[in-house]
């Protein structure tokens, strides 16, 4: 009699996970868009915002073009500066620059910034 | 425009660089040459051995200039060789690589007063054996060369705290990290959130230290936040475990109890 | 109860269960001084059948690709409801599982039940014992982590040591020059497919060869005695023993019981433990870490390998050794099965036992 009670407490103790492991989960967090409004993204201008809990960065390299990277630097992990002058961005930690499209223009980061997809939607531009 | 016979002498000399090159092949010829020279020109060799620099493969050339691989044209202007900084220089030739921490150096007190003496890099981090910042760099005998230890002390202070903050955060998270979770985000936070503060504090100003404080100490609140959530949940796995362990258990003992019973029925 | 008489009796009509119990468990008997060694069998079976459900689990969002897997196991450990729970029950398994081999050979060993014509016994079981050593050594590498991918490199490279063939064979087995995809691809592939189906065959032959012959008796006691080999077929009865169900099926329960809850315990109070720093780091084919080495049941042979100075001695060593173990019943044909009467062979056998930890303890020092 206890061994049926024990066994049944170790069943359910053992069906329960395996129930919550199979169950279908609500898809949510990390495929989620990112909305900014246009007026936010000047041209030759960069704003930085959170995309997937990580900092990235939109701007307009010429009038009507959007690009969408990560802000975060592919060397060490730093938050790379946009430098208005240079049309670039220059990471501040050990002086690595990329482009306007994310490419590697000198110093030590070893691959171009992560570029995310973005869609012009009426004013507003849609990332991810 | 060299003579015949000071080129050769130069040559041979330059050779016998090359016997310390049974030093491990990957040695630049910098290294090789400058390796076995004694005095000024062979102690920066030792001591960027042991600086963070040698560990993560920046050479000589790469602050210098120059060609590492060409024996001959190693030292010539041609190949970028830019040589040794005059003091007022230090800061422009550590900023080529250190942008951030340069633009906040010169804008600060030390930077404003450099042509007056102020200290610059490698007053405080040396030239060749580099080490990753510590908190040592700010004390009592090193500072007052120049001046009274007061604003110093109060600099030192505010890092203190920020820095034990960091340092225990970053044991957490290294321990969360060990068990699988994946705290990579959080980890990258805090290095950018280490890398702003100790940018900072090169501008020598104390009231923008203690802003720069109250901000890191923000961000560092909400990553203590996450992981205190991330204990919760172990703590609560692991009561949940020893239940079910604490079941398992007393089945077993049930099961051996039974054998027992059928124990004395065998033998009877 | 009455449902359960009516099911027991429409099922017992068709297929005649009550009499496959009568034969099968309780009527099938085993020796009196069956011991609790005898439990590991069980045992193993159980862990067994743990792997595979956890393992399908874990199929369901693995994903074998070398930009992926490492991602795919990162959100099996975070994002999925208990995927932590199913992940360490499959990785402490596997040690465990290891660990129950070890005791079931010790034991089989120490007991010569290798002898009295149970040479298929021995023969399937040794190679079960590889088969699981494989399986361990495929599924290693697929988390994609620089544990899986330099432990998997270094292991592979062992095989660099056959003559003439060597690099060939290294080359086979990786599927290409160096640990890449297409390692990931077949490793993947004999792990989920290939060496489980293999392994369930093989565990069908072994349990088949076990039943058929009879089990063994312990040769323990003064009044032991050898049974007379006849020059024809026999089943070891065991008359006045005891039944299987239910006598000695809760004895297997107790320690199968005592099993999970050890497994459980080092999930829950020592997680890390098969769980280096390098086991959580993405693989880098361009960085190797110091101090990468195979895990604790390959030490021995990754120490052997580094005493001998050439390659193919310490490979030809261990050869040696596994196909001594394997041909055992063939060249111990003494019918003396006592212990007690075999000092010889009981000082072999300690000695072995320190040699291998002792080995083991080095290699993972060196």
């Amino acid at each position: 009699m206890m061994l049926g009670g024990l066994g049944a407490l170790i069943g359910a103790a053992s069906a329960w996970p395996v129930l919550r492991f199979l169950s279908p989960r609500a898809t949510g967090g990390k495929a989620d868009t990112v909305t900014v409004a246009r007026s936010d993204v000047k041209q030759g201008d960069a704003h930085f915002f959170q995309y997937r809990s990580k900092p990235a960065v939109v701007l307009q390299p010429k009038p009507g073009e959007f690009v969408a990277l990560s802000a975060v630097c592919t060397h060490l992990g730093c938050i790379v500066a946009w430098q208005k002058q240079a049309g670039e961005f220059l990471c501040p930690c050990h002086g690595g620059r990329f482009s306007a499209e994310g490419q590697v223009l000198g110093g030590p980061p070893p691959s171009p910034l992560e570029s995310f997809p973005v869609k012009l939607e009426g004013d507003q531009l849609k990332i991810g | 425009m060299i003579r015949t016979s000071t080129q050769l002498f130069l040559l041979a000399v330059l050779s016998l660089c090359l016997v310390p090159a049974l030093a491990p092949a990957a040695d630049t010829v910098c290294l090789q040459c400058h390796g076995g020279l004694d005095g000024r020109l062979g102690d920066p060799v030792d001591a960027w051995r042991t600086s963070v620099h040698a560990e993560n493969d920046i050479s000589c050339h790469d602050c210098h200039g120059g060609d590492p691989t060409d024996m001959a044209m190693a030292m010539s202007p041609e190949r970028g060789f830019i040589g040794v900084p005059e003091y007022t220089e230090v800061p422009d030739f550590c900023g080529r690589c250190h942008v951030g921490v340069a633009k906040a150096y010169k804008a600060g007190a030390h930077g404003q007063a450099i042509d007056r003496g102020g200290a610059q890099c490698v007053v405080c981090h040396s030239n060749h054996a580099i080490q990753p910042a510590s908190l040592d760099m700010i004390n009592e005998k090193d500072c007052t060369r120049c001046h009274s230890y007061e604003r110093a002390a109060l600099i030192r202070l505010a890092l203190v705290e920020t820095d034990t903050m960091i340092k225990n955060v970053e044991q957490d998270l290294d321990k969360l990290h060990r068990l699988g979770f994946a705290v990579d985000d959080m980890q990258g936070t805090l290095f950018n959130q280490r890398n702003i503060f100790h940018r900072t504090f090169h501008g020598v100003d104390v009231e923008r230290v203690r802003a720069e404080t109250g901000d890191v100490q923000a961000a560092l609140g909400k990553i203590k936040d996450k992981i205190d959530t991330i204990k919760t949940t172990l703590g609560q796995r692991k009561l949940w475990g020893s239940v079910v362990i604490g079941l398992i258990v007393l089945a077993g003992i049930v099961f051996l109890l039974i054998r027992k019973s059928y124990e004395e029925d065998e033998h009877s | 109860m009455q449902p359960v008489k009516w099911l027991v009796e429409f099922v017992d009509v068709r297929l005649g269960i009550k009499e496959i119990y009568q034969k099968e468990l309780k009527g099938y008997l085993l020796p009196r001084k069956v011991n609790v060694w005898y439990t590991l069998g069980a045992v193993l079976l159980t862990l067994f059948t743990i792997q595979i459900i956890t393992g399908i689990l874990l199929l369901m969002f693995y994903v074998p690709d070398a930009e992926k897997a490492y991602a795919s196991v990162e959100a099996i450990m975070n994002d999925v409801p208990f995927g932590w729970l199913f992940r360490m029950l499959h990785v402490v398994g596997a040690n465990v599982i290891v660990i129950a081999l070890l005791m079931h050979m010790l034991s089989v060993l120490f007991m010569n039940s290798y002898k009295g014509r149970r040479e298929f016994t021995w023969l399937t079981g040794f190679i079960l014992f590889n088969l699981a050593m494989g399986l361990c050594l495929t599924g290693y590498l697929l988390p994609w982590s620089q544990l899986s991918f330099w432990a998997t490199t270094v292991a592979t490279d062992a095989a660099g040591a056959i003559p003439l063939v060597g690099d060939q064979v290294v080359e086979f087995l990786r599927g290409g020059p160096t640990v890449d995809n297409q390692t990931l691809g077949r490793f993947f592939a004999l792990h989920v497919v290939g060496m489980p189906l293999v392994l369930l065959g093989l565990i069908g032959l072994h349990l088949f060869c076990v039943k058929r012959r009879g089990i063994s008796t312990p040769p323990f006691g003064e009044d032991y005695r050898e049974p007379q080999e006849m020059p024809f077929f026999e089943h070891e009865k065991h008359p006045g023993g005891i039944p299987f169900f239910p006598n000695y099926f809760v004895k297997d329960a107790a320690v199968i019981a005592f099993f999970m809850a050890f497994m459980l315990a080092i999930i829950f109070y020592a997680p890390g433990l098969f769980f280096p720093e390098t086991a959580f780091q993405r693989a880098d084919p361009f960085v190797t870490p110091p101090h990468i080495k195979p895990e604790w049941y390959f030490l021995w042979a990754y120490q052997t390998l580094k005493i001998f100075p050439s390659k193919i001695i310490g490979l030809g060593v261990q050869v040696a050794f596994m196909t001594f173990l394997a041909l055992l019943p063939f060249i111990d044909r003494s019918r003396e099965r006592r212990p007690a009467k075999r000092p010889l062979f009981v000082t072999c056998y300690v000695l072995g036992i320190l040699l291998f930890v002792a080995i083991s303890i080095w290699g993972h020092y060196s």
